[in-house]
């Protein structure tokens, strides 16, 4: 599992605050402290950008004195990307492209001109697909015009967008079955999501467990890469292998339905939160209270 | 291919919720099928409808068309509910206790005044506040001693408030309304929260009802969720009895206010559609949608459906 790391994002007060004063040394230490906790990718979110489009070269350049990690750059705004993308000394990852017109016009090409990898996700004019299906339909059309401009699957990391359990339940567990799909559709195509969305709305100290075990549930459909806390440290060793226990019951979970009521706490929790991730269950805040 | 292939099989039967006490009773819930499915399994009753009584004169923005129903009796809540009961058959009364949201309400007089009218009338009654969390937990908790007994149908509780008014309706041995806005997993959260300590035969679950036209879709699509959760996956949490109080929303309309005939089939197709997507009991403002709609529950118990 590919981790990218999503921790200099511009809704956090600290990242925000650094950006605007160009003050390298916060970014520079949250680059660093999730390539050691063990980010494969790092992320920077610069949001817009609209007025300083150029903040996102400053920030590949800042972010590069530190980490040798490959980047992901993450704006909507192709100049922004662009100004990135210039200075990246890694292989960037252009995060992200979609199936909405302005995307494919502006966004798209740049991972031509560069050839550098591409998330494109499922979004389109029409909005977020809703269901498998549409989600596939989507994704085609768009892989398909990418194709067209010289893109291969192969440098396309494929979003499917994860919705918060708490909005829409039903579409979180469509996901399997569109990670399913993802090999036919797009065959070599890679794969990745924004893993904390799903649990966005949820109390916070439960956050954690629900986002590490769908990781596990999507990793075994074949989910490639998330964007995840790169300081979930439980999260990190389950995707190094080094909590197979916890893996394997998650995975019998899955297959078949264990009765939590025999199982000590831990083991529980696992089994409640596989129960609600598959649908088995309706989600409420207090999954694992009963 | 066998009939039976087509048939859901159900994992859950919604709680019985009675209402009342003995002598004057009304049991609502009980089915193991989704709504009207009587030919997949056991729907012991069809949904009940109560009329709504303001424990104080109905507002000038009421439609005349609606008001002429109750002429003199609107300024008596007991006349206003015999009346509802008597002429009109409502399966039982719906006090909406208005009075307590015009300012600084007289919790201990305005709980003496429920008591009388509920001891002065011959069916059981529900008795919904105003849906201000710190209105409600003064008056309601008030209302529940004074009316220690009688089982109450008593809310709307939410998230905010359930604890202080659960606990009175528990030691005086009411039913609770358990709102939530339009959300089937708050839904869940909220009944997860009650059962702790408040039986779950106690508990009717109130998603809130929007009127045709402002929303009415949402509200349809929650109760559907909440019925296909419980009766198809057995959900323990969501086998609630639920109850559309939608009389109030469906004569806010313009449409409804507009005309008569309007105002009828506004209330009425709201209420249809509530009990088409799961609920159990609704609670409406005019004697002539209840009665259409009843009418439509009377054709499908028998089988004949006329236009």
């Amino acid at each position: 599992m590919i981790l990218i790391g999503e921790n200099i994002h511009i809704l956090s007060n600290e990242v925000s605050e650094a950006i605007k004063q160009r003050n390298p040394l916060p970014l520079q230490d949250l680059a660093k402290k999730q390539a050691e906790a063990g980010a494969d990718y790092i992320d920077l979110n610069v949001g817009p950008a609209r007025k300083d489009p150029d903040v996102m070269r400053w920030l590949v350049e800042t972010v590069q004195e530190v980490v040798d990690s490959p980047l992901s750059l993450d704006t909507l705004n192709p100049v922004a990307m662009e100004a990135g993308l210039a200075v990246c000394k890694k292989r960037p990852l252009i995060n992200s492209a979609s199936g909405r017109e302005d995307s494919k016009r502006d966004m798209l090409p740049l991972a031509a001109k560069y050839n550098c990898d591409v998330i494109i996700s499922v979004l389109t004019d029409k909005g977020i697909p809703s269901d498998a299906a549409s989600r596939a339909e989507a994704i085609m059309e768009t892989i398909a015009y990418a194709n067209e401009i010289g893109i291969d699957n192969e440098n396309i990391w494929v979003d499917p967008i994860m919705m918060p359990i708490g909005v829409d339940q039903p579409q979180v567990v469509e996901l399997m079955e569109f990670m399913d799909m993802l090999p036919d559709i797009a065959p070599g195509a890679k794969s990745t999501l924004g893993l904390s969305n799903m649990s966005n709305g949820a109390p916070h100290h439960l956050r954690g467990i629900l986002n590490r075990i769908e990781l596990v549930i999507l990793q075994r459909h074949g989910l490639y890469s998330a964007i995840v806390d790169s300081f979930d440290s439980e999260m990190v060793a389950l995707m190094r292998g080094e909590k197979q226990a916890d893996v394997d019951l998650i995975y019998r979970a899955m297959d078949e339905e264990i009765n939590p009521a025999d199982l000590p706490p831990h083991e529980a929790a696992l089994v409640k939160t596989v129960n609600v991730l598959m649908g088995r269950v309706l989600y409420s805040h207090s999954w694992l209270e009963i | 291919m066998p009939l039976k292939d087509f048939l859901e099989a159900s994992k859950g039967a919604i709680k019985e919720v009675t209402i009342g006490k003995e002598g004057k009773s009304a049991t609502i819930g009980g089915e193991a099928v989704l709504p009207f499915h009587n030919f997949e399994g056991n729907l012991p009753r069809l949904p009940v409808m109560a009329l709504e009584v303001w424990d104080t004169t109905p507002p000038e923005t009421w439609p005349d068309h609606l008001r002429s129903h109750f002429g003199d009796v609107v300024n008596s809540p007991v006349l206003w509910a015999k009346k509802c009961l008597e002429v009109y058959k409502a399966d039982l009364i719906c006090l909406y206790l208005a009075s307590a949201a015009e300012g600084e309400p007289d919790a201990p007089a305005l709980a003496a005044k429920v008591k009388e009218i509920g001891d002065a009338l011959p069916a059981p009654m529900i008795v919904y506040g105003t849906g201000e969390k710190d209105v409600d937990t003064l008056v309601l908790r008030e209302v529940a001693r004074a009316c220690a007994g009688d089982g109450l149908l008593l809310g709307p509780v939410l998230k905010e408030n359930h604890k202080e008014i659960a606990e009175a309706a528990q030691e005086y041995g009411h039913a609770l309304i358990a709102q939530t806005p339009i959300d089937i997993n708050l839904a869940k959260e909220l009944n997860i929260k009650l059962s702790k300590f408040f039986p779950k035969e106690r508990i009717v679950i109130d998603p809130l009802s929007s009127a045709l036209g402002y929303g009415m879709d949402y509200s349809f699509s929650v109760m559907e969720r909440i019925k296909q959760v419980a009766v198809l996956f057995g959900d323990d949490m969501m086998k609630m009895p639920i109850i559309a109080n939608l009389g109030r929303e469906c004569w806010r309309a313009r449409e409804a206010k507009e005309n008569d005939q309007q105002g009828i089939l506004w209330e009425a197709i709201t209420a249809m559609t509530m009990f088409l997507a799961g609920a159990n009991l609704a609670v409406v403002g005019s004697p002539d949608s209840m009665k259409l709609v009843k009418k439509l529950l009377g054709q499908f118990s028998t089988g004949q459906i006329e236009v």
